[in-house]
């Protein structure tokens, strides 16, 4: 196996896990939209793992970028006239508007914020997720608090059948291939110059920086990607999937909690760790709401505080330290 | 007319703010000596608000006499959590104790809902109020705000004469210079942790004195947003900080309504909200030590 | 832990799929779907919204003797699942529901963004989607076909109010509208504003305030300034008990105030006490409204289901708690009552033609008239408004459903505070 293989090994488990997801949710009954919501959370996990895994830095206010990209679709599909004609064209269009929105709101939060370390960091972010949530509220930015709905224009757009396909089956797809590209390009950081010094910066960022490692650089590019991922994410499972946008929904802060949880659970900073994270969450969440139905957070809140405390390195992390020194150590990082 | 609702919303402010900042004190109180930042301060918040419901509706008593109470108790969840988790995350990075602070803040909201049930409640406590001409002052307010000055000037003197105080300010400046000199930083530790979950369980009793309704299990959301920009204001270390940015923070949320009033088509209210965090990306980057000195 | 463990997991989820299509009913029974609120912010909505399903499922069952299919009685199941009044689990839920449970309709959860979100995947498999919690008029206008109402739309909230002040003090011409910033009290907003305009009245005050407010001082001082004759407003529980309680702290006087969502409930009189008197607020239902089988028949409807007492007591035993329903549990469980005519005026439990019936049902229940139109907007329902006096909460509009007569103007917050209760004149 050549060394160019060799390098993109790890992304093979990865894949090979979202495609038996797809293959078990289209053809086991009932399993779909649990295979949808499985995914959403590892797409969540992939996008968040590239600042928040490589980086250390915990963006607490990350829902925001959420938010936007869903405003992008939603302005694409309720502001353009003549839907008819562009019929599916809107969803690139919408996605390019989605992403333009999330790069610049990042560039802004980014400018901000990485100036700042540790708990400052965090707190600072708290305060762009809110601070744009209310000037959105406040200053009635596309329909203010009153949100949009636009089913109507879906149905429009693409049609009743298509846009009902769309919104049940060929969003999750998109969100299976959402996590598929931030894998990818996970492992493309991880692999190349920017890796090195988000690994060194992570480890000891004064130290990076005495030995001339650029860290401001490389943290707002991974800083951009995360929320362009964000962006399109949003874009997808929350405006395609969820035809409506109320804006109290879009900024909220716990999907920036279970972010956090998906990551650490599933192992800061690797790659398989995501993927692992979502589907433990989001099937134990899942599996908690059928069997005992009003008590997921209280069995959850200890959980995490147990695996914080006694398994910070989650459960991938764990998975490579087992593994050291066996041959499948190079699919698993 | 503009000038009465501005004055008037301005003591309303300034009340309101002593409020505000004696209910961040502990989140700054254990910023400043543990380095950790507690996401789950509305949750304390709550289960102050819900001791001053028990000892109203169940005890018959005056929400003064729940200070003391919402006091024991919060030192004894403070000790708690601390000797089975924080303890373990003080030198760990920050992640695993804004999550584990905000697990533990979940933890508490379900145990009170299961406790409690999640229904809205609250107290009517009729003591009187002031009318000051421009706007009316409830008694109860003004006691919760006399209250939390009186509270936060008692906490100066404990950290300047007392001999735990002083110990706990000398593991602040160098916690191994502290240690050198005998203090047992880890008792330190704990303490300040108890203390800051103490007061701020106390603020949840006088929280309830200014607003005695809506009480559930779910209140301390907003609580603790307010408490970041609070905490920004005075400089996250600083608990006297925090008091007196609570003052301003009032004083800035109240009266930019006012003004915000002025312009047509926009929502004031969310527009406040907006001002804050404004406020709190500004500081955090032009002075994060916050507007005062830090001590 | 072996490096195959991640397929170990994916075994795992293949495991638990095989048990969970082995779950499959026999097809011997009718069965309600529901992915409900029982934790996060709606969960005290979502508890009662089960409370009442379950209490009319039961008198469907034991009383009525259950859905009249081909000839048999067939008996009502339920199934529900906590979606934890989070979007995300809404739509697993409900397709494990309609695949896996196999069930006959689905029930939305609490909330115009929940239903919402479940909207399109009861669609897509042409099940049939019955709203008791989302009363966004908008929903109604996207074009779905399988969706029915039960709720009444939020911008009739306050007409029946505006029409009540309007007859009876005609010189009433001020109006302050003080709403949560959130689409659904939005709505309620832009019904009364445009119905106050149509009536008459003059808007001296319009603002919002946002979703989690803790202080609504800064608001309510302005909206005393412009000495309004009656307020409307409100948005959801807390800040409406906020509302209230700020209003009696400025001392804000007013003939009338009406606030949605929370003032009808027992806990608002419980946390307020004597500010609450004479405070009203629209609802969907309230016990002690009149509806009968008498009152139908006089309107030439249909009547079905328990009548009120026995939706109380049924209601008590279904949750073991010995609390009150509120409007919540009733609109749910005239949910149950509406599916069950359709599906017997069907003949079928086929989603389409259960969905034409509903369309052309009228009838009425202890939770008033039901009739909806062709987008499946509820008409037949007409709220009532209800004012706290002392300390009971009584049906004072329509004038055809209520228990006693309105007590207008409302007493001050200083006299409230002394004692005075509020009384009819």
């Amino acid at each position: 196996m050549n060394k160019r293989t060799h390098k993109y090994l790890p992304l093979f488990p990865v894949l090979a896990a979202y495609i038996v997801m797809f293959i078990i949710g289209d053809n086991v009954a009932g399993m779909w939209q649990l295979v949808g919501m499985l995914a959403f959370y590892c797409a969540l996990g992939q996008a968040f793992n590239i600042f928040l895994g490589m980086t250390g830095y915990v963006d607490f206010g990350y829902v925001a970028f959420l938010g936007v990209g869903t405003y992008g679709m939603a302005l694409a599909l309720t502001r353009i006239k003549n839907l008819e004609a562009f019929g599916l064209g809107i969803i690139p269009i919408g996605l390019l508007l989605a992403l333009v929105m999330g790069i610049l709101l990042s560039l802004a939060v980014g400018a901000v914020a990485l100036r700042l370390r540790g708990a400052y960091f965090a707190i600072a972010t708290i305060g762009v997720n809110e601070g744009f949530r209310y000037l959105i509220e406040g200053a009635k930015i596309w329909n203010g608090a009153e949100g949009m709905i636009f089913t109507a224009q879906m149905n429009e757009a693409f049609g009743r059948d298509t846009a009902s396909a769309i919104m049940t089956y060929w969003s999750d797809i998109f969100v299976l291939v959402i996590a598929a590209l931030a894998a990818l390009v996970t492992l493309v950081y991880m692999r190349s110059k920017i890796g090195y010094a988000l690994t060194a910066l992570r480890e000891d960022e004064d130290a990076a920086k005495v030995m001339g490692v650029n860290v401001t650089k490389y943290k707002i590019i991974a800083f951009i990607t995360s929320a362009g991922f964000a962006a399109i994410l949003g874009a997808v499972s929350w405006a395609l999937k969820t035809p409506y946008v109320f804006p109290p929904e879009v900024f909220e802060i716990h999907y920036t909690v279970e972010a956090i949880i998906i990551v650490l659970l599933g192992g800061a900073g690797t790659l398989l760790g995501p993927v692992m994270g979502g589907l433990v969450y989001g099937i134990s969440k899942y599996y908690l709401s059928i069997i005992l139905p009003g008590f997921q957070l209280l069995i959850f809140a200890p959980v995490i505080i147990i695996i914080i405390l006694l398994f910070p390195e989650g459960i991938v992390g764990m998975l490579k330290a087992r593994l050291k020194g066996t041959s499948l150590e190079s699919f698993v990082i | 007319m503009f000038l009465e609702q501005l004055g008037g919303n301005l003591i309303q402010g300034l009340v309101l703010g002593a409020i505000y900042g004696m209910a961040t004190m502990g989140l700054s109180l254990i910023f400043g000596v543990l380095k950790v930042v507690n996401v789950g301060h509305g949750a304390f918040v709550m289960v102050g608000a819900f001791t001053t419901l028990w000892v109203f509706n169940a005890l018959g008593l005056n929400p003064i006499f729940a200070l003391p109470c919402a006091f024991g108790l919060g030192m004894a969840l403070g000790l708690f959590f601390y000797y089975t988790t924080i303890r373990r995350l003080i030198k760990a990075p920050e992640l695993a104790s804004l999550l584990a602070t905000f697990a533990m803040g979940v933890l508490l909201e379900e145990i009170v809902r299961l406790g409690f049930g999640s229904e809205f409640r609250g107290y009517n406590w009729v003591a009187g109020k002031i009318d000051l001409g421009i706007t009316v002052l409830p008694l109860p307010k003004l006691y919760a705000s006399i209250g939390s000055a009186l509270i936060a000037l008692g906490l100066y003197f404990w950290f300047k004469r007392t001999r735990a105080g002083n110990a706990m300010r000398s593991v602040v400046e160098d916690s191994e210079g502290a240690r050198v000199c005998g203090v047992n930083v880890g008792w330190a530790y704990a303490l300040s942790f108890a203390l800051g979950i103490g007061l701020t369980l106390m603020s949840g009793v006088l929280l309830t004195m200014f607003i005695p309704v809506g009480i559930n299990p779910y209140m301390g959301g907003p609580y603790t947003l307010k408490a970041f920009v609070i905490a920004v204001l005075g400089g996250l270390s600083s608990p006297y900080g925090a008091f007196f940015g609570g003052l301003v923070f009032g004083l800035i949320e109240n009266g930019s309504y006012t003004l915000f009033a002025l312009i047509p088509g926009v929502e004031p209210f969310a527009l406040t909200r907006f001002l804050s965090f404004v406020m709190l990306l500004v500081i955090l980057l032009i002075r994060p030590t916050g507007l005062l000195r830090a001590k | 832990m072996r490096v195959k463990d991640f397929k170990g997991i994916v075994c795992f989820v293949a495991v638990l799929a095989i048990f969970a299509v082995s779950d499959a009913i026999a097809a011997s029974k009718v069965v309600i779907g529901h992915p409900a609120c029982l934790s996060g912010k709606y969960a005290k909505a979502g508890e009662q919204a089960i409370g009442g399903i379950k209490a009319c499922i039961e008198w469907i069952n034991e009383s009525y003797g259950g859905v009249e299919l081909s000839g048999k009685k067939v008996p009502l199941e339920y199934k529900y699942y906590d979606c934890e009044s989070k979007k995300e689990a809404v739509t697993s839920l409900i397709g494990r529901l309609i695949t896996v449970n196999k069930v006959n309709v689905v029930f939305a959860p609490y909330s115009s963004g929940l239903t919402l979100r479940g909207a399109p995947v009861a669609e897509s498999r042409k099940m049939l989607y019955m709203d008791h919690g989302g009363a966004n008029n908008k929903i109604f206008q996207q074009g779905f076909e399988y969706i029915v109402q039960t709720i009444g739309p939020a911008t009739n909230y306050h007409r029946g109010t505006l029409d009540m002040i309007h007859t009876i003090d005609p010189q009433a011409k001020k109006v302050a509208l003080a709403y949560e910033d959130s689409e659904f009290a939005r709505m309620v907003m832009e019904g009364a504003e445009k119905h106050a305009k149509e009536l008459g009245f003059s808007i001296v005050f319009k603002r919002t305030y946002p979703k989690g407010v803790t202080d609504l001082t800064p608001l309510l001082s302005a909206l005393k300034a412009t000495k309004p004759d009656f307020t409307l407003g409100g948005g959801h529980f807390e800040d409406g008990q906020l509302f209230n309680r700020q209003m009696a702290d400025l001392d804000i006087n007013v003939n009338a105030l009406s606030l949605i969502a929370a003032a009808t409930l027992p806990a608002f009189y419980e946390a307020l006490t004597s500010m609450a008197e004479g405070v009203m607020g629209p609802s969907h239902w309230e016990y002690g409204v009149k509806y009968s089988e008498e009152e139908a028949k006089k309107n030439g409807l249909r009547w079905i289901g328990p009548d009120q007492d026995d939706f109380v007591a049924l209601f008590k035993k279904a949750l073991g708690k010995d609390i009150l329903p509120d409007y919540h549990a009733a609109e749910a469980g005239a949910q149950v009552l509406a599916y069950v005519l359709a599906v017997e005026k069907a003949s079928s439990l086929d989603s389409g033609k259960v969905r034409t019936a509903l369309g052309d049902l009228q009838f009425m229940s202890f939770y008033g008239g039901w009739d909806v139109d062709e987008t499946g907007l509820q008409i037949g329902h007409s709220m009532v408004d209800v004012q706290w006096q002392m300390g009971k909460r009584i049906i004072v509009w329509p004038r055809e459903a209520q228990t006693g007569d309105v007590a207008y103007p409302i007493p001050a917050f200083a006299e409230k505070a002394k004692g005075k209760v509020a009384v009819p004149r």
